[in-house]
């Protein structure tokens, strides 16, 4: 009996440790993959400049719609930042859902706000009530709709799209920046290939810390706080080498709700956003795969690998958890919903590739780490576990996680070099070592407990985050330009 | 339960040197960047009086050929950043200099280099560098495995500006290898006005594809003389959804009012509501006062979206469609929405004015 429990005790301990290889290894080919389109744009950089897509009289009109509740630390910052990309045509519409602070108050003093009837462009169910409409008057291209909250984000997208009147739309959350060339850099597969790409996304990532003045981020910089500094490795990692290795494989599944543009008509054609889901964004993504790959129509999904978006990252553990706790939640939702898809050859490399990567290392993963973690300890506890094997093993573990962000922070320098301060650099380097423990495990539990609530179908809540707004004004002659 | 240790020591020694070497790398990068900015910057300021010296074309300045053709490899990217912001003499000036300078050679050798990167990097350079002289090996490139070059091929070909090119690129629209359609498009405008006849030849092609694109060009260029062709394309039941929708919005820009009667029979008779929106709106645009009366009619579509699009064109008909609005805006019923909707466009927001701080 003791022999038993002992061998299930070291099973689950090298199975977890195994695991956490096989997934290391994987996120490193696809991190080759990233890194080998990286290497050529250093070469030749394929369609240079934007101008001629700025100039270009089939670029097609977009439609930024930004959900918010209580934002009134950034709003501003925020519509600054929409309203002033440079684009040939463009509108905004804020949906104020339900906020409880001064954020319509701010919106409606800043921009001269006045009541319209509004001009419907499409019927998709939204579940809170429409309480008005708001056009701006200060020659801003700008619309506000206040409605009532149902706790539901795609609730607030919905009533968006159906006031929104350009043949594509940009989804951005309320505590983001864009850079002055997001859009047109976005919207360029749009125009190049219209009959083919349906959705596109860009790079997001972290402002806490950067130095912004009237929605513009001047200089990029890290954040003292090392939760901060952590997320904003992992969003090197996920963004500048992850999403582009699963875009070249033609497998793209999730296009960040922070910041994505879609097919309008195609979206409406879905039936805009499902309400009862918490991954909106991925949801989205599947649900037009999925509608076109019925309909035998064509479908691109395109990663565009440059820095467009900045947004606030959590600042404190409690946040970090329920983001994180609500995009499990999420995942396991958009598994569940779409699970005939899953190993569907039908569905190409989403459907071989991606969805079984997402449900195995992303849904189950930390099943797999949190129990792992647990009878490795375990069998240390009882004295079964040979210690020096097992350090061995989780320090090459460790190694092979650090090099995926090493190489993470290598492209960001050989490339796009946003963070151009020494001391910014090292941080990253040690945040990419300091997250291997203890964020790495606390993230699993995070996850784990987004997995638990959806498997008990707790009803999902959009819960905004507390903002804090984005870095005050600095003086003159600390002002450096972000881009040369 | 046994594990290769040697091997895992191995393997995590790999990794650590993997990690030391992108650490001193990107130590590298950050602390030689700055010296190279500035020393590209020197080279620049260095150089510029060259390029200025062939530009002027002046003697008196004193600077020999055998400087200007024996100088660093940097003058030529000087040049090629200069291109696209030059036009007539000053634009073949420079152009003669890079075929001297043996850049121009180099790339068309390049054209069947075998990495991706090169044969791109090599048609881009001899579409701003080399004018009309190598229309064909550029076109050659329109089939090429990689995607990226084929774009890079079509977007040479426009800029090299021979309208010969108009065919190569339709034909690459359609086919195994065939390429985004606004790629073509755009190099297809950049062909700009001695591309028309061709483009009117095309609206009557085989694939779907290109005879949408060709629509949509012709309608961007305004183009009366497409204005019939295009009518029959909208009035052909049987054409591709698209190509019809396509070239209703063409008609649209053009701005006939020959074109009135197809696009009020797609409005009235079509069960595209995709395509009765793109006809109203290319009413809109046309402002003929004999479409009020089918638009007033779309006014009762079931489909929001044509609704609304007959309402805006009704506020663009003048005066006899703003009184037609304000008729159903005082009206029950979706369509009232719709019209007073448009009519608040018309006026601009002046109405029920919301103060400041009011939540």
């Amino acid at each position: 009996m003791n022999e038993l429990f002992t061998d299930i005790v070291l099973g689950a301990s090298w199975t977890v440790l195994g695991y956490t290889l096989l997934l290391d290894t994987i996120m490193f080919s696809v991190v080759l993959l990233g890194a080998r389109r990286v290497a050529e744009a250093r070469h030749w950089k394929g369609a240079e400049g934007h101008a001629e897509i700025f100039a270009s009289p089939l670029t097609p009109a977009v439609s930024l719609l930004i959900p918010a509740h209580d934002e009134e630390a950034g709003i501003l910052d925020t519509l600054r930042a929409a309203l002033g990309q440079r684009y040939p045509s463009l509108e905004v519409v804020l949906v104020d859902d339900g906020s409880t602070d001064r954020t319509f108050d701010l919106v409606a003093e800043r921009y001269r706000l006045t009541e319209i009837n509004p001009r419907r462009t499409a019927s998709l169910p939204v579940r809170g009530e429409i309480l008005s409409v708001h056009r701006a008057t200060t020659g801003d291209p700008l619309l506000v709709i206040r409605k009532t909250s149902v706790g539901q984000k795609s609730d607030a997208l919905n009533a968006a799209l159906n006031l929104a009147r350009h043949p594509l739309v940009c989804m951005l959350d309320a505590d983001s920046l864009l850079e002055e060339d997001a859009l047109l850099r976005v919207a360029r597969p749009f125009v190049e290939d219209p009959d083919n790409v349906i959705a596109a996304g860009g790079v997001i990532r972290a402002a806490n810390g950067a130095v912004t003045d009237r929605g513009t981020v001047v200089e990029p910089r890290l954040s003292t706080n090392w939760l901060v500094r952590i997320q904003a490795v992992e969003y090197l990692r996920s963004f500048l080498l992850g999403r582009t290795g699963w875009a070249d494989a033609n497998a793209l599944l999730i296009i960040s709700g922070a910041f994505g543009l879609f097919r309008r008509d195609l979206v409406v054609e879905i039936g805009g956003l499902d309400h009862r889901s918490l991954g909106e964004d991925a949801d989205l993504v599947v649900s037009m795969l999925a509608h076109q790959q019925r309909a035998g129509a064509p479908h691109r999904v395109v990663f565009v690998p440059e820095p467009v978006c900045w947004t606030e990252v959590p600042e404190t553990l409690r946040v970090l958890g329920r983001q994180r706790r609500r995009w499990s939640h999420g995942l396991a939702q958009l598994l569940w919903k779409h699970r005939r898809m899953i190993g569907n050859p039908r569905f190409g490399a989403v459907g071989t590739m991606a969805l079984p990567f997402f449900l195995v290392f992303e849904l189950l993963g930390p099943v797999v780490e949190v129990f792992g973690l647990a009878s490795v300890a375990l069998a240390a506890g009882l004295g079964i576990l040979d210690l020096g094997t097992a350090a061995v093993m989780v320090g090459l573990a460790l190694a092979v996680g650090t090099l995926l962000s090493t190489t993470a922070i290598a492209v960001e320098v050989l490339t796009y070099r946003r963070y151009r301060r020494g001391r910014d650099l090292l941080a990253l380097v040690l945040a990419a070592v300091v997250e291997n423990v203890g964020y790495r495990q606390a993230h699993a539990w995070f996850r784990l407990r987004g997995l638990v609530a959806a498997l008990t179908r707790r009803a999902p809540v959009w819960t905004a985050m507390p903002r804090v707004g984005f870095s005050g004004d600095p003086a003159p002659a600390e002002l450096v330009p972000a881009r040369s | 339960m046994t594990v290769p240790l040697g091997g895992v020591l191995l393997a995590g020694a790999a990794v650590t040197a993997l990690i030391i070497v992108l650490l001193v790398a990107v130590a590298t990068v950050h602390l030689v960047r700055g010296r190279r900015a500035s020393r590209d910057e020197r080279r620049k300021r260095e150089l510029m009086p060259l390029v200025h010296a062939v530009l002027d074309d002046d003697p008196d300045d004193g600077i020999p050929l055998s400087d200007v053709l024996g100088a660093p490899a940097d003058l030529d990217d000087i040049v090629l950043d200069l291109l696209p912001q030059l036009r007539g003499s000053d634009r073949e000036t420079l152009r003669r200099l890079l075929a001297e300078r043996g850049v121009v050679s180099k790339a068309v050798a390049d054209l069947s280099a075998r990495t991706p990167w090169r044969r791109g990097r090599a048609v881009s350079l001899l579409g701003s560098a080399a004018g009309t002289h190598h229309v064909a090996g550029m076109a050659a490139l329109l089939a090429d495995r990689s995607l990226e070059v084929r774009c890079a091929a079509a977007r040479a070909l426009g800029k090299a500006g021979d309208p010969g090119a108009v065919a190569h690129l339709l034909h690459a629209v359609a086919g195994e290898r065939a390429l985004p359609t606004g790629v073509v498009g755009m190099a297809l405008l950049d062909l700009g006005t001695t591309a028309l006849p061709m483009l009117r030849d095309a609206l009557t092609g085989e694939h779907g594809a290109s005879r949408a694109l060709v629509a949509e060009l012709l309608g961007v260029h305004g183009d009366p003389s497409a204005a019939p062709a295009l009518e029959d394309l909208v009035r052909d039941a049987r054409e591709d959804r698209g190509v019809r929708r396509t070239a209703a919005a063409a008609l649209g820009r053009i701005g006939s009012p020959t074109s009135t009667e197809p696009l009020v029979s797609a409005l009235t008779n079509s069960t595209d509501p995709r395509l009765q929106r793109t006809a109203a709106e290319a009413l809109g645009r046309i402002g003929d006062p004999t479409a009020t009366i089918p638009l007033l009619a779309g006014l009762a579509d079931d489909d929001v979206t044509v609704r609304a699009a007959c309402a805006d064109a009704l506020a663009a008909l003048g005066a006899e469609g703003r009184a037609s609005l304000e008729q159903v805006a005082a009206g029950p019923g979706a369509a009232a929405a719709d019209a007073q909707a448009a009519l608040d466009e018309l006026d601009g927001p002046v109405r029920r004015p919301q103060p400041a701080g009011v939540a």
